[in-house]
């Protein structure tokens, strides 16, 4: 190749090594368009975040309220076990796993969400 | 060159760039990637490095810049193009009068291109107050590559065309 | 080098001043201001693009919560609770817009010939839907409070803007309806605040205003009766429209745990869960009342007679889904509408 110098080509070569390092990085230790962050807000405050990839094990907490609920979270998911509500909504609505999935308890005020859009609607008639 | 003679030229080019940055727009993208461009404003910004200097080739992105935002876009515009070509006008620079053995215009013209692109993520990154973009970075690198190869076989050719103008002007001027 | 300081000076004005533009469309936001909160039995969801969106946003949860302290039967001292209490006794006097909710529900009520009738209000106090304490009634309870369901027994006196029942122990119930008028009044108040764009979901009622910020329409997900929430039956493109489901699936009672379960929309002309042979209805309307006051309407009425009531009206679309997973959609959804359950068993049909 005449027209490009080896300075030329070592310069191509770094950059895609960079660009390469720079995606892998992205893969393994995952970035804001990735996560799944999984907030519970009661009576519109933020109680708790939780990064469901980085959950070991399984955890239960109870929220408190007019209704209390039993709250399950495992890696990469997170339900309502249990509710005191007469309606189990929340229960039913079951695991949440991806971004923009949301268990809501009217009665008791809370939202349980993966934070996020959803990628093939922006809102939802039910 | 007399001063008169450079501002006239300065001028032009800068007219020429906002005319490349024109054209530009009626290349489809091809890939879906906001900010993803040829970039072909950036055959000027070389040209005015290699033949005028690094302040003249600031002073001509600045005003490419500004006059291009109060035409065609706004004020974000003016800040990612700004951002963008800054960058890539300071390490087309670095390079080209620190490392010209090494390196030739293509070789240049890649770095330039994939500096513009950086420095137009930095940009997004500020402005949108969120790292999520970042993760355009690899993909952005890349692209920047493949347009600055282009646009630097474009440069190369011009550079050849403008040094023999310059030659033939500068006989003219003797006689 | 005096030269070029005096050149750069340009350049570095032109600068500063582009910078400054900067400054003041930054604080433009161009992410959507999201709030949510718990009014009307349910949870209300917004996304507002604009400048004065938190202002906007703020207002319309103000609003919302105002037209439930006045139209919700079990909130005591709202309105229609006096009037319930009245009834057969004398009229009372409304605010604007509870009378107009109220004359609304009359018109649907005829439009509709009697299946949506507001006056279910014994029926459903009866069955204690919400309440935690819900039962199924006695036959011979609900025949002898079916007597007292009739919309025409609304009185009305638009001058006065007073309102009565005929009867005693006849009672309004207007959870069919102060949901789509409450998704009206809050377009009013985006607009009032020049929001050019919104989307607002009020307890599965959405109302989109507009289109999305960059042009291209809402994407409105239509929940999938027997599949598990947040799974669609389609999704159907919409600009400045608003979009309402009735359902058998959202809210319902389960006596006895696993056995027969009674959803929440009472047929008025035989006293229990309207049994149509819909599972779901979907109306997209221009105005969220219509869309709510139709959406029950047509789940009440059933395919034939709803598609008619549809059919007879301009502007109103609908996708209405069988209990043998047909899903029907008018013909005016044709290129709105993309169907996105066909590995789930449904059967898509194109009508009218």
């Amino acid at each position: 190749m005449s027209i490009l110098k080896k300075g030329d080509l070592l310069l191509a070569a770094a950059i895609a090594l960079i660009a390469l390092a720079v995606s892998w990085s992205f893969k393994v230790f995952g970035n804001g368009d990735t996560a799944r962050i999984a907030v519970i807000k009661q009576k519109g405050r933020v109680i708790r975040r939780i990064d469901l990839d980085r959950v070991t094990g399984s955890e239960t907490f109870e929220l408190k309220g007019d209704y209390p609920q039993l709250i399950q979270v495992e890696k990469g998911r997170i339900r309502v076990a249990e509710a005191g509500c007469p309606d189990q909504v929340c229960v039913e609505t079951g695991w949440l796993t991806k971004r923009g999935d949301a268990a809501v308890c009217v009665p008791n005020g809370t939202i349980i969400e993966i934070e996020g859009e959803k990628s093939e609607v922006d809102d939802a008639t039910y | 060159m007399i001063k008169l003679h450079r501002i006239v030229l300065l001028a032009l080019l800068v007219s020429q760039a906002m005319v490349l940055s024109f054209i530009e727009t009626f290349i489809p993208n091809p890939v879906p990637i906001p900010g993803f461009k040829l970039g072909l404003a950036n055959i000027v910004t070389m040209l005015v490095i290699f033949f005028f200097g690094f302040g003249d080739a600031v002073l001509v992105v600045v005003v490419r810049c500004a006059l291009s935002a109060i035409l065609f876009g706004g004020p974000v515009v003016f800040i990612f193009s700004l951002a963008g070509g800054i960058l890539s006008t300071v390490v087309m620079s670095v390079l080209y009068y620190r490392m010209r053995e090494m390196l030739s215009i293509i070789g240049i013209s890649m770095a330039g291109a994939v500096a513009h692109n950086a420095g137009q993520l930095v940009a997004a990154v500020v402005l949108m107050g969120t790292l999520s973009v970042f993760s355009y970075l690899p993909v952005l690198l890349i692209a920047g590559l493949v347009t600055g190869f282009i646009t630097g076989v474009c440069s190369r050719q011009l550079s050849k065309a403008f040094q023999k103008w310059r030659r033939s002007e500068g006989q003219n001027r003797e006689k | 080098m005096k030269f070029k300081a005096k050149c750069l000076s340009l350049p570095l004005t032109l600068a500063l001043l582009g910078a400054a533009l900067a400054a003041c469309r930054l604080q433009m936001p161009r992410e959507p201001v999201k709030k949510q909160g718990f009014h009307m039995g349910t949870i209300i969801s917004q996304e507002v693009y604009g400048e004065s969106a938190d202002k906007a946003a703020d207002e319309v949860m103000k609003e919302i919560a105002r037209l439930e302290a006045e139209m919700t039967v079990t909130k005591p001292g709202s309105e229609i609770e006096r009037l319930n209490q009245m009834a057969g006794r004398g009229t009372v006097k409304l605010g604007p817009d509870s009378f107009y909710v109220l004359k609304t529900a009359v018109r649907y009520g005829e439009m509709s010939g009697g299946s949506f009738d507001v006056t279910v209000g014994p029926l459903v106090k009866t069955w204690g839907f919400f309440t935690g304490k819900a039962r199924v009634p006695a036959p011979d309870e609900i025949r002898r409070l079916l007597s007292l369901v009739d919309y025409r027994d609304i009185l009305l006196d638009e001058k006065k803007l007073l309102a009565g029942l005929a009867r005693e122990g006849q009672a309004v119930d207007l959870g069919g309806i102060a949901k789509g008028y409450a998704g009206d009044v809050a377009v009013g108040i985006y607009k009032r605040h020049g929001i050019k764009s919104a989307c607002l979901n009020i307890g599965g009622n959405v109302v989109a205003l507009g289109s999305k910020p960059d042009g291209s329409p809402w994407r409105i997900g239509i929940q999938d009766p027997r599949g598990e929430k947040g799974s669609y039956v389609g999704v159907v493109k919409v600009v400045d429209k608003a979009v309402v489901t009735s359902g058998d699936y959202e809210r319902f009672i389960e006596p006895e745990k696993g056995g027969k379960r009674y959803h929440h929309i009472l047929d008025p002309a035989t006293g229990y869960p309207a049994d149509s042979g819909l599972i779901s209805a979907t109306i997209i309307a221009d105005s969220s009342i219509e869309a709510d006051a139709l959406s029950t309407s047509v789940f009440i009425l059933g395919l034939d007679k709803g598609m008619k009531l549809i059919e007879s009206l301009n502007g109103v679309e609908a996708v209405l889904v069988t209990k043998d997973k047909k899903v029907y959609i008018t013909g005016g959804l044709k290129e709105s509408f993309t169907a996105s359950g066909e590995k789930k068993g449904y059967e898509y049909i194109e009508k009218g």
